[in-house]
């Protein structure tokens, strides 16, 4: 997998450069398949483990306003980020591995290298590049939703939504926000190179592609939650200004 | 626009199928009619454990680290660090180990199945069995139905085990705000017997569901090695989406806006 990262990063930046095409259509077709799971799951876990939950927990301390601050900790700082790649991992990931696992299969693959065209430049660097780009973007509609999250259990608390968006417009800041979009963006890298290792080198007929989707997603959410773990907390301990006291 | 709406459509057409598919499962279990396979159903169980277990543990665990550091230093914002352990008891208890579980068991348990049924019926297996009068239905998905409620509930508890001391290590021993002793004295007193077994449902709901819809796709896949990889990557999509909707109506019902919480009005 790494052989296959530093290959697909070395050909995508020397020239020539004939994916265009190809990554157009991988974008589109990510996106597609993408925004309506990812609406869903992102309205559903904002409302739920930051909102309600944390709402619980702040009327303890009668500070309910905080929860907009909360919102910037959970929301753009650690949920958005996961569940956008859990789910970018889970629906376009998956769908990635069974196509080019198909391909591979049926010796298209094959094919390609026969005539001469290099499948990592026409395949797996245009997925890897769309996969980067939608994930990172998907991180902004995520904290949109996550947030309309978070709105919805503030009125369910019967609270007015004034407090909430002062305090969390209060503790929002750039780095935060950099820091949300730069490591979706790595996890869109991770995943789709999980993805294409998985898919390209299927084997087995019919069962070897189930096989190869099924083993490509656990290790994409093993990789995502790892990497999520590290740069959470490398990016708080670097940047101790965003863990001061919520305003 | 219509592309742009081909997801939900899709679903809505095979969300009757699947409902018509999986009770046809449940009535097998429900009837005792497994039964008659139960020695398929201990291999089942056996399988979901050697191949299965570790790895939902290992997603658990780092989540349960996550919970601890994003619990430790968002209540050094509030002013209370030594609080750490109501964050993480919550975190871990009633929210993210179960939707970790889901995410683990869609990927792992549930595509594993989509992907095993699924090349069953493309290599005309199904159809042999029915040949032999073994209902396919009950043989392949009532067992594995039967197999995975034995052994997931326990699965999960050590689950939740590992959660906790994941969140325990990051926030007492890698954030170390607060002694061990005071971190568990928060933890223990806010959370209860009931909430285990809140938690125990919603992650139950979610595997019974996974289960099921693995069960769909893999027994209905068709179109040769590339149906079997689309049926798997279907069955995540409704899996994700499934597991994201039990959670939040789970923690809906049974915590709402009542924390139960042993400070507070």
């Amino acid at each position: 997998m790494m052989i296959l990262t530093g290959r697909t990063i070395v050909s995508a930046v020397t020239p020539p450069y004939p994916y265009g095409a190809e990554f157009t259509g991988q974008f589109l077709f990510a996106l597609r398949l993408c925004w309506f799971p990812l609406l869903v799951s992102t309205v559903a876990f904002g409302y739920e483990a930051p909102g309600l939950q944390a709402a619980n927990f702040l009327v303890l301390f009668g500070a309910l306003d905080r929860l907009g601050g909360f919102f910037v900790l959970a929301s753009i700082r650690e949920f958005a980020p996961f569940v956008d790649a859990i789910v970018l991992a889970g629906v376009a990931g998956t769908a990635i591995t069974a196509d080019l696992g198909a391909r591979r299969i049926r010796e298209e693959l094959d094919a390609l290298e026969v005539l001469g065209v290099d499948p990592i430049k026409n395949l797996v660097v245009p997925r890897f590049l769309a996969l980067m780009l939608v994930t990172g973007l998907f991180d902004i509609y995520a904290l949109l939703f996550g947030i309309f999250g978070g709105v919805l259990a503030t009125l369910v608390n019967h609270e007015p939504l004034g407090p909430f968006w002062a305090t969390f417009f209060n503790n929002a800041s750039t780095t935060d926000l950099w820091g949300s979009v730069v490591k979706t963006t790595l996890f869109g890298a991770i995943i789709a190179v999980v993805c294409c290792y998985k898919g390209m080198t299927a084997s087995g007929g019919a069962e070897g592609v189930g096989r190869a989707v099924n083993q490509a997603v656990v290790i994409a959410f093993l990789a995502i939650f790892a990497f999520n773990y590290v740069f959470t907390q490398v990016l708080l301990a670097t940047h101790p200004a965003l863990t001061t006291i919520i305003k | 626009m219509g592309d742009l709406l081909a997801v939900p459509r899709g679903w809505l057409e095979s969300f009757g199928d699947i409902v018509k598919f999986t009770s046809r499962i449940v009535a097998d279990v429900a009837s005792l009619r497994v039964f008659k396979y139960f020695g398929e159903t201990l291999r089942q169980a056996g399988i979901l454990i050697v191949s299965s277990t570790l790895v939902i543990w290992g997603l658990v665990f780092i989540i349960g680290l996550q919970c601890g550091i994003e619990g430790a230093y968002f209540d050094q914002s509030t002013g209370t660090p030594a609080y750490a352990g109501v964050f993480a008891a919550w975190c871990d208890l009633r929210e993210l180990v179960p939707l970790c579980f889901g995410y683990m068991m869609a990927a792992k348990v549930g595509t594993g199945i989509v992907a095993e049924i699924g090349s069953m019926r493309i290599s005309d297996e199904i159809d042999a069995l029915e040949v032999m009068g073994i209902s396919g239905v009950t043989f392949l998905c009532a067992t594995r139905l039967l197999g995975s409620m034995l052994v997931l509930p326990f699965v999960y508890l050590c689950s939740i085990g590992a959660g906790f001391f994941a969140s325990y290590l990051a926030v007492v021993q890698q954030i170390g705000d607060v002694s061990s002793g005071g971190y568990f004295l928060i933890f223990w007193q806010f959370q209860n017997p009931p909430d285990v077994l809140f938690s125990l449902i919603k992650a139950m709901a979610m595997a019974v569901v996974i289960v099921l819809v693995g069960c769909y796709y893999g027994y209905n896949a068709s179109g040769g090695p590339v149906g079997v990889g689309t049926a798997t990557a279907k069955s995540m999509v409704f899996n994700i989406v499934s597991v994201h909707l039990i959670g939040m109506l789970g923690t809906q019902l049974f915590w709402g806006t009542n924390p139960r919480a042993p400070i507070g009005g």
